[in-house]
């Protein structure tokens, strides 16, 4: 292990705001720039997922849940061993990673870590909107999110009109029927349900004789990216991966944090496939609500932590990098003795990324989005302008 | 009008009598809170926490140790102690109980509101919550009150286990009671946890209109340190909920600048104050207006419930039957677009489909085994129209805004379950004479609805685009 703390984010956080001053909107370019966020729940291991090398506080904390074989990514970091379609990405420079970060929330609720993450706000259920949604909104950008959920997700609230894609297990009625609905809300001048008819009656994946789609992630995630491809297509999908859980039996290479983990890395691959060479305009980011203790505990599974680890994909991306800031793992070190610290506000990577991807000024989505907290811009660091 | 009929109920069935003063026929059903109309097994709630605490003990005490190298072991006797507690069946058993209210009781109108209820004092997605005890939460609680002063109602809500524990109360300890000072001589740090006191205003009583500030909730928050599970080393959290002394904030609080002593007594007394308040009756008749009527009510719509609530001192009859005459003043004028369970048990209604198994199907399970897949069937369909209502994403419980259930996705599960009820329905309402005869019983534009759904032959076509004309998705 080399790696030490680095001052190098110090200084440049920005939080005064003149009021009514309208920041400029930076120059729309021609290419449509996609962004995917995948929500994983239940507290992604970046230790896991991300191990350092050579750390004998960490070997020793984690006897039984060391990962053999790990990818070695850099001089300090590796990659967990089942992380392939990842690692590809790395090796093209469409892969990168951000450690030791989570969003401002410290303590160790499930629900309320979820509700933040999607809110991007400090008090649990405060906020009714997501912090996804309000910068689309900012970006004037309705009507172009997509969920891969059936439920919208709260990460898309605060947008009107987005779509979802969430495959029924049974057969949608015949064409015909649709028009003549759509029709009839025409002529009722019902016209948000006309325009979801019209959504629904062009799907045409759905009225190819009723075999239903799969529902996995890796299947939607290539749906996705078809969808994600289109110039008229959306610019915004939404993925949620369960299970990172691990109280009990987390285990090693094939325990169940790998199991997530693996999911997670089928929606990279898939998102690929689908998308072709407009990976080139895209950027897919993770999202969880908090770390795991580095310490293993009594059942070989670990407790709800702090920091964790994003994973970042797709061609707006600078670089294959580790990007961190690195705390250490030493007691004093830890954040309440027992977990990896964040040392970079997660809502800074997110602010950084819609900057990018949308095109407005970062200081824009930190007054409107996120309140003016002192959230630092990213951008240069790790997405291509 | 007809639209009445499905805005503060279902519809009316096949063998529904058209009433000859509607209005009455509503809120004739508000009075008192009948018998359940499910015939089968109902269990108390005590007794389905009882399995929670099972089920948690022995899933974070016993297994998690025994398999700890073990994942595939440990998913196996997991699955195992699921069946023994009966995970997977309590809450379709509630479907059922919950269901029946609407379909086969004399009284749906009360069903409707027993739903806007259990749904204002929500239980959202937690834990085990939805699989063992929100649906006995909802039976013995929220409906249980129905006839008496929403006062009650919300004090038994707020020191109710579920909600106890759905909003974190157990963590909510004093930071200078005694239990916080034992914890500090530990080197920890123990304090206040304000999620179910901001609740407690925002959602379930004043509202944000009433003006409060985050010291209001963190004081409201001292008040109520030291509700919580009596904690026990076999039911863990799954105790009945007591006052703890040891975990309550000493000393005197003050909220909407009113002091209230510290002790046991503190948290009724505020409920009491908190119910009384202008903004709590204001805030419900809006909601009550937004739930029955538009999703914009005007001053107009809310004063009789307001006016109903203050003559009554909160009397919830009184207050329900002045809502259903305001929905039955403004029925022609507006169409609330309903939400996917109570379109859902609209078309049950009207269509005669048979959505609920029968209580001697459901009773023929026995704890230990899996249920078999019809026994689920509820669950799995209202998971299928996107709205579990023991699964709600947030304690605000689910929307009443007509945008948050318009999406694509949420339209076509409209359209393939249509299709699907229309196969659970028995032969002889499979005839023109049937779907004729609902139309004009529950439509004020019968003959132009028969237009459209004539262009048709089939008669599962025809029922598909009835339950999906902008006329049934707004009542």
């Amino acid at each position: 292990m080399k790696i030490s703390r680095r001052n190098f984010l110090k200084g440049s956080a920005t939080t005064l705001f003149l009021a009514g001053f309208n920041f400029p909107v930076l120059a729309n370019t021609d290419k449509k720039k996609n962004l995917v966020v995948i929500m994983l729940r239940g507290g992604m291991d970046g230790l896991c997922a991300v191990p350092i090398i050579g750390d004998k506080n960490f070997e020793k904390k984690r006897k039984d849940l060391i990962l053999d074989e790990t990818i070695k990514l850099n001089s300090d970091f590796a990659l967990h061993p089942k992380l392939k379609n990842f690692h590809n990405l790395w090796q093209n420079d469409l892969g990168a990673i951000v450690h030791a970060t989570n969003i401002p929330y410290t303590k160790r609720s499930h629900f309320d870590g979820q509700n933040l993450m999607e809110t991007g706000g400090h008090v649990p259920y405060a906020i009714k909107t997501g912090w996804l949604g309000r910068g689309m909104k900012l970006a004037e950008l309705k009507g172009d999110g997509l969920a891969l959920a059936l439920p919208m997700p709260l990460l898309l609230r605060g947008i009107p009109s987005n779509d979802n894609f969430y495959p029924s297990k049974k057969r949608l009625p015949r064409t015909e029927l649709l028009q003549l609905l759509k029709s009839v809300y025409a002529d009722k001048s019902e016209h948000d349900l006309a325009n979801m008819m019209e959504i629904i009656a062009n799907r045409s994946m759905m009225n190819n004789g009723g075999t239903s789609m799969s529902r996995k992630n890796s299947s939607l995630a290539y749906k996705a990216g078809l969808e994600l491809k289109k110039i008229n297509g959306p610019r915004v999908a939404v993925f949620e991966v369960d299970g990172f859980d691990t109280h009990a039996a987390q285990g090693g290479v094939n325990g169940s944090h790998s199991d997530s983990l693996i999911e997670m890395d089928s929606i990279f691959k898939s998102l690929e496939k689908g998308l072709g060479s407009e990976i080139e305009n895209t950027l897919v980011l993770t999202l969880t609500e908090f770390g795991r203790t580095i310490k293993q505990n009594g059942g070989r599974g670990t407790e709800h932590g702090y920091g964790s680890a994003i994973f970042m994909a797709g061609g707006l991306l600078k670089k294959s990098q580790v990007y961190t800031d690195w705390p250490g793992l030493k007691r004093k070190e830890l954040f309440e003795g027992r977990d990896l610290n964040s040392t970079i506000d997660a809502r800074s990577v997110y602010a950084s990324a819609m900057s990018s991807v949308f095109d407005i000024d970062f200081k824009r989505i930190q007054k409107e989005v996120f309140w003016g907290d002192e959230l630092i811009n990213l951008s240069d660091k790790l997405f291509k302008s | 009008m007809k639209n009445f009929y499905r805005k503060v109920a279902f519809g009316l069935g096949p063998n529904d009598k058209i009433p000859t003063d509607p209005l009455k026929w509503a809120t004739n059903q508000l009075n008192d809170i009948p018998e359940f109309s499910w015939k089968g097994k109902i269990l108390p709630e005590k007794e389905l926490r009882k399995y929670y605490g099972e089920w948690v003990y022995g899933d974070r005490k016993v297994l998690r140790k025994k398999f700890k190298n073990d994942k595939d072991g440990y998913k196996r006797e997991k699955n195992k102690l699921r069946h023994a507690t009966g995970q997977k069946f309590w809450w379709n058993l509630e479907l059922c109980i919950r269901y029946s209210e609407a379909l086969k009781s004399e009284t749906p109108v009360l069903a409707k509101l027993w739903y806007f209820w259990g749904n204002h004092f929500a239980i959202s997605e937690k834990d085990f919550l939805a699989k063992y005890t929100t649906g006995a939460y909802q039976r013995e609680i929220i409906r249980a009150n129905m006839n008496q002063n929403f006062e009650k109602m919300a004090q038994e809500a707020t020191i109710g286990w579920s909600m106890i524990h759905h909003l974190d109360n157990e963590q909510n300890i004093g930071p200078k009671s005694q239990e916080a000072r034992w914890a500090r001589e530990k080197g920890k740090t123990k304090g206040v946890n304000e999620n179910h006191a901001r609740e407690l205003l925002e959602l379930h009583t004043v509202s944000p209109d009433c003006g409060y500030t985050q010291e209001d909730v963190i004081q409201m928050a001292y008040i109520m340190s030291g509700w919580r599970p009596e904690w026990g080393k076999k039911r863990l959290e799954t105790g009945d909920v007591h006052f703890n002394p040891d975990a309550h904030e000493p000393g005197t609080k003050i909220v909407l600048g009113k002091k209230y002593k510290r002790g046991r007594k503190s948290l009724s007394v505020a409920i009491t104050d908190l119910v009384n308040h202008p903004s709590c009756r204001k805030f419900i008749a809006m909601k009550l207006c937004r739930y029955l009527i538009t999703d914009n009510p005007t001053e107009e719509m809310m004063e009789p419930i307001i006016k109903a609530w203050e003559k009554s001192d909160g009397f919830l009859p009184e207050v329900h039957k002045a809502a259903i005459e305001v929905a039955f003043n403004y029925s022609d004028k507006y169409n609330k677009f309903q939400n996917p369970e109570n379109w859902l048990l609209q078309m049950s209604k009207m269509a005669d489909v048979d959505l609920i198994p029968s209580p001697s199907f459901m009773d023929l399970y026995k704890l230990g085994n899996k249920p078999i897949k019809d026994q689920r069937a509820l669950e799995y369909l209202m998971d299928e129209l996107g709205q579990h209502p023991y699964l709600a994403k947030q304690p605000n419980g689910w929307s009443d805004i007509s945008e948050d259930w318009m999406s694509p996705e949420l339209l076509i599960r409209r359209l393939v379950y249509a299709r699907e009820a229309y196969y659970k329905k028995s032969g002889k309402s499979q005839t023109n004479e049937f779907y004729e005869e609902m139309i004009e019983k529950n439509y004020d534009n019968p003959s132009e609805i028969l237009q459209i759904i004539n262009q048709y032959k089939e008669l599962v076509h025809k029922h598909v685009i009835l339950f999906n004309l902008p006329e049934t998705l707004k009542s």
